[in-house]
C-alpha cells in the first residue's frame, strides 16, 4: 500500500480510538473517496468526512484527528474551532464536551473575536479586501468564479473560511455596526458564540454533539450542574421515547381479513373480491407501574426516567409513578418540578422490603393482569430484609417486572446490595448507566 | 455524463443552490462512486432541495418516495394490480384457458404496479431517487432498504431479482427523530446540512427575494440567525425565512424594528411559546440602527 494509503489507514485507527465506529466497507469507501476528489485539502478532508463520519456529533473529532494527521490541513486550512471547554449544553455552543483523552493533544489556537487566529503564520494577514474576497469564495452562494479561483488559488479554498469570525464576516459584508448589533441581545443571545461562516459545526450540529455527550455520561458522575444540562437534552428524548412507544402501541389501521364483510362487498361486484375488508386491529393495552428510588445516589436517574415516562403518559392506558426511599409515594410534575404525595424524608435510609409490603398492601388499587412494573434502583437496602418474596407475589399478578439499574453490573451484589435475590423474580435485570441505556430499557419494557 | 466537483458546484451555483465545499464534495461523491447520500439536519435546512437540484444538475426526474409510519413494501416497492388479475381470470376463464396458462401471464409486470422505489430501479436511464424523511417511516422498512441501497436490486418473488439497468442517484434525508440504523448509515455517505450562517442567510434572502432592500435583508438575516441561537421549540427555517422577507415586501416594511418584527413574527414563528419568548427579547434581538 502507498504511504498514502497508510496515512489514511492511520488516521482511521486513531478514529477508531477516538470512539468513532468506522466499519472495513467505509474504509474502502473513503480510499475510494480520495480517489475521486482528489488530494488538495479541503476536498479530501470533506470527502473523507462524508465516508468515514455518519454522526455530525463526531465531526469535529474527525477535524482534530484529520488535522493532526495532516499537517498540511493545519498550516493551510486551519478554521477556528469551537471551545471544548464550556459548560455543555449552553445554548448554542458549538463544540462537543471535553472526553478527557484530548486534553494532552495539540490543540489550535483559542478563538478570539478581535483577532481571528491564522495558519501557522504562512502568509501575511490578508487585507479587509481579501478578507472580503475569501469570504465570498468560502460562502460561494453562486460566488463569481474569480472569487473562487482566487481562494483556490492560495492553495485551499478553506483559507478562505480560515479564522473568519461572524464579525469579521459582517464587517467584510459592508455593515460594521454588525458587531456592536451582536453584543446587543441579552446574555444569551450574546453567548452563544460565533463560528467561520461555512463549515463549522453549526448550532444544530453543536446541540447533536452536547446531546451525545451527557447521554453517555454515567449517572454517577452526574452533579447538580450535569443534571441540570441533562434536563435540558430531556426534550429530545421524550420526544424520541415517545415516538418509538406510540409505533409499538399504536392501533394498526388493519388486522386480520374479514371474511363475512369482504363476501358481502364481493356480492355487489358479481362475486369477485376486488374489495378486502379488514378486521380492526384491537389495541395493545400497557398499564405502567414505576416505582423509583429517590435517594441520594439514585435521585437524578430517578427523576429522568419519571420525566421521561411523563412524556409518553398519552401512550398508555394508565401510568402509577410511585417514588420511594423508605416507603412509596405518589409522584408528580408541576411546572417541572417532581412533586411527592405525601412527602419523603430525604434523609431516611433506604428500605425496598419495607416498599414492596406497602405496594403489596396497595396492590387492589396499584396492579392488574396488563401492569407491567418498571423499576428503578440500585438494590441497596442497607442490610434490612430484603424482601424478594413480595416482589414474586406482585410479579405473579402483573404482566412483567422489568428493573432498571444505574449500577454497573461489577458493582452488584457488592456491600449492601440485594439485588441478586431480587434478579431472580423480575422478568429482566437492566443495566442503565447514563441516559442513553434508560432510553432503550424504558423501549425494552414496551 | 463526466461527472466533476467543479461540474457538481457549478450545477449547484446555476440552480441557485447557495452551498459550500462540503456539500459539494458528497454530492459529487455520491455521484462520483454510486452510493446512497444520507443528509440530516433540522427541518428546513435544505436537505430535500439538494436532491431536487440534483435532478436538475443531470437533467432527469426526480421519483419520490415520502416516507412515514406505517410505510410498506405495497407502497413503496410493488404492488399486484389485484383488480386487473381478477378480470383476466374472468376473461380467461370464459375462454375455457386452464391454470397453467393462466399463471404464465397473471404474475407479469402488466399486472404489476410500480411504486417509487422499482420505479427508480426498472427506469432505463438515471433517474434521482429520494427517500424523504426515513426516520419517519419504521425500523422494518428501514431494514428493508438495506438490498437495494447496497446493491441497487430488489426482490420481487414471482418475477426474481430486479436489478437496476442504470443505477439511480439516491439522497436520504432525516430529520432525526430517531437514530437510524448503523447497517443503513454504513452504505450511505453522510452529509450534515446546519442553517446556514449569517452571510450564506442574507445571500439566500438577496438570491431569492430581489425586491427586498438589502439593508433589510441584512438585518432579516441577522435576526433570523440569532433567532435560531435561542433554544426554540422550533427554530424558523430558511424556507420561512425567505417568506417572512416576502412578507416584508408585501407589507412595504422600511425599516425592521421591534413592531415590525411583532407583527409578521407569525411567519417565522409556529410555537406560541416560541413567539412569547422572541417578542420578550424583541428589543435586544432588532438590530441597532446605525
Amino acid at each position: 500500500m502507498s504511504a498514502f494509503g497508510n496515512a489514511v489507514l492511520a488516521l482511521i485507527d486513531d478514529l477508531r480510538a477516538a470512539e468513532v465506529r468506522i466499519s472495513v466497507a467505509e474504509s474502502i469507501d473513503a480510499m475510494r473517496a480520495v480517489g475521486a476528489a482528489g488530494l488538495e485539502c479541503v476536498r479530501m478532508r470533506e470527502a473523507l468526512a462524508a465516508a468515514l463520519i455518519k454522526d455530525e456529533a463526531d465531526r469535529v473529532r474527525f477535524d482534530e484527528v484529520f488535522a493532526r494527521h495532516f499537517a498540511a490541513a493545519r498550516s493551510i486550512g486551519d478554521r477556528p474551532r469551537p471551545s471544548r471547554g464550556g459548560r455543555i449544553g449552553v445554548a448554542g455552543s458549538a463544540g462537543g464536551p471535553s472526553d478527557g483523552g484530548a486534553a494532552d493533544e495539540p490543540r489550535p489556537p483559542a478563538r478570539d473575536d478581535q483577532e481571528p487566529p491564522r495558519g501557522a503564520g504562512r502568509t501575511p494577514r490578508p487585507s479587509v479586501e481579501q478578507e472580503d474576497e475569501a469570504a465570498e469564495a468560502s460562502a460561494r452562494p453562486g460566488a463569481p468564479a474569480e472569487g473562487r479561483a482566487n481562494a483556490d488559488r492560495e492553495g485551499d479554498a478553506d483559507a478562505a473560511a480560515r479564522g473568519l469570525s461572524a464579525d469579521a464576516t459582517a464587517a467584510a459584508a459592508g455593515d460594521p455596526g454588525a458587531a456592536e448589533d451582536r453584543q446587543a441581545g441579552d446574555a444569551e443571545v450574546a453567548g452563544t458564540g460565533d463560528r467561520a461562516e461555512s463549515d463549522a459545526p453549526g448550532p444544530e450540529a453543536g446541540r447533536a454533539a452536547a446531546l451525545r455527550a451527557i447521554e453517555r455520561m454515567p449517572f454517577a458522575a452526574y452533579s447538580d450542574a450535569e443534571y441540570g444540562t441533562a434536563h435540558d437534552a430531556l426534550a429530545v428524548i421524550r420526544r424520541r421515547f415517545r415516538l418509538r412507544v406510540s409505533r409499538r402501541l399504536r392501533i394498526a389501521s388493519a388486522g386480520r381479513i374479514d371474511f363475512r364483510r369482504t363476501i358481502r362487498a364481493a356480492l355487489q361486484h358479481g362475486g369477485a373480491l376486488g374489495d378486502l375488508r379488514f378486521r380492526a386491529r384491537r389495541p395493545r393495552h400497557v398499564d405502567l407501574l414505576i416505582l423509583a428510588d429517590l435517594s441520594g445516589s439514585m435521585k437524578y436517574a430517578s427523576t429522568l426516567m419519571l420525566e421521561i415516562v411523563a412524556g409518553a403518559r398519552e401512550c398508555f392506558r394508565r401510568v402509577r409513578s410511585l417514588v420511594y426511599i423508605d416507603r412509596i409515594a405518589e409522584a408528580g410534575f408541576e411546572r417541572g418540578h417532581l412533586v411527592m404525595t405525601p412527602p419523603l424524608d430525604l434523609y431516611a435510609r433506604s428500605d425496598f422490603g419495607r416498599v414492596l409490603g406497602e405496594v403489596r398492601d396497595h396492590r387492589a388499587t396499584l396492579l392488574s393482569r396488563t401492569t407491567v412494573i418498571v423499576i428503578m434502583g440500585d438494590g441497596r437496602n442497607n442490610r434490612r430484609p430484603a424482601r424478594a418474596d413480595l416482589l414474586r407475589d406482585l410479579a405473579r399478578t402483573c404482566r412483567a417486572v422489568f428493573w432498571l439499574n444505574p449500577e454497573p453490573p461489577a458493582r452488584w451484589n457488592t456491600g449492601d446490595s440485594a439485588i441478586r435475590q431480587y434478579a431472580r423474580e423480575v422478568t429482566a435485570m437492566i443495566e442503565c448507566a447514563n441516559l442513553r441505556d434508560l432510553e432503550r430499557g424504558l423501549a425494552r419494557v414496551v | 455524463m463526466d461527472v466533476t466537483q467543479e461540474f457538481v458546484a457549478d450545477g449547484l451555483r446555476r440552480a441557485h443552490y447557495i452551498t459550500n465545499e462540503r456539500v459539494e464534495t458528497a454530492v459529487f461523491l455520491a455521484l462520483a462512486l454510486d452510493k446512497p447520500l444520507l443528509i440530516e439536519g433540522p427541518a428546513g435546512a435544505g436537505k430535500t432541495e439538494v436532491a431536487k437540484v440534483l435532478a436538475e444538475i443531470l437533467k432527469t426526474d426526480l421519483i419520490r418516495l415520502q416516507c412515514y409510519e406505517g410505510l410498506d413494501e405495497a407502497r413503496a416497492l410493488y404492488e399486484w394490480n389485484y383488480q386487473k388479475q381478477l378480470l383476466r381470470l374472468q376473461a380467461d376463464e370464459q375462454n375455457g384457458l386452464g391454470w397453467d396458462e393462466l399463471s404464465t401471464h397473471l404474475f407479469s409486470r402488466e399486472y404489476l404496479l410500480e411504486r417509487p422505489l422499482l420505479k427508480a430501479i426498472s427506469a432505463p436511464r438515471k433517474v434521482v431517487l429520494l427517500i424523504d424523511e426515513i426516520d419517519k417511516a419504521d425500523e422494518e422498512f428501514e431494514a428493508f432498504l438495506l438490498e437495494l441501497l447496497s446493491d441497487f436490486q430488489v426482490s420481487v418473488p414471482e418475477l426474481g431479482t430486479v436489478r437496476a439497468h442504470e443505477r439511480p442517484a439516491v439522497v436520504l434525508t432525516s430529520n432525526r427523530a430517531r437514530e437510524l440504523s448503523d447497517a443503513l448509515r454504513r452504505r450511505c455517505l453522510h452529509l450534515f446540512i446546519d442553517f446556514p450562517g449569517l452571510e450564506q442567510e442574507r445571500k439566500i434572502i438577496e438570491l431569492k427575494v430581489p425586491e427586498l432592500d438589502a439593508r433589510i435583508a441584512a438585518a432579516a438575516a441577522r435576526l433570523v440567525n440569532a433567532m435560531r441561537k435561542l433554544e426554540l421549540k422550533k427554530p424558523p427555517s430558511i424556507a420561512e425565512s425567505l417568506d417572512w422577507a416576502r412578507a416584508l415586501v408585501r407589507l412595504g416594511v422600511k425599516e425592521l424594528d421591534t413592531p415590525a418584527l411583532r407583527a409578521t413574527l407569525g411567519v417565522l414563528l409556529k410555537h406560541e411559546d416560541d413567539r412569547a419568548r422572541v417578542e420578550a427579547k424583541a428589543t435586544a434581538l432588532i438590530p441597532r440602527p446605525r
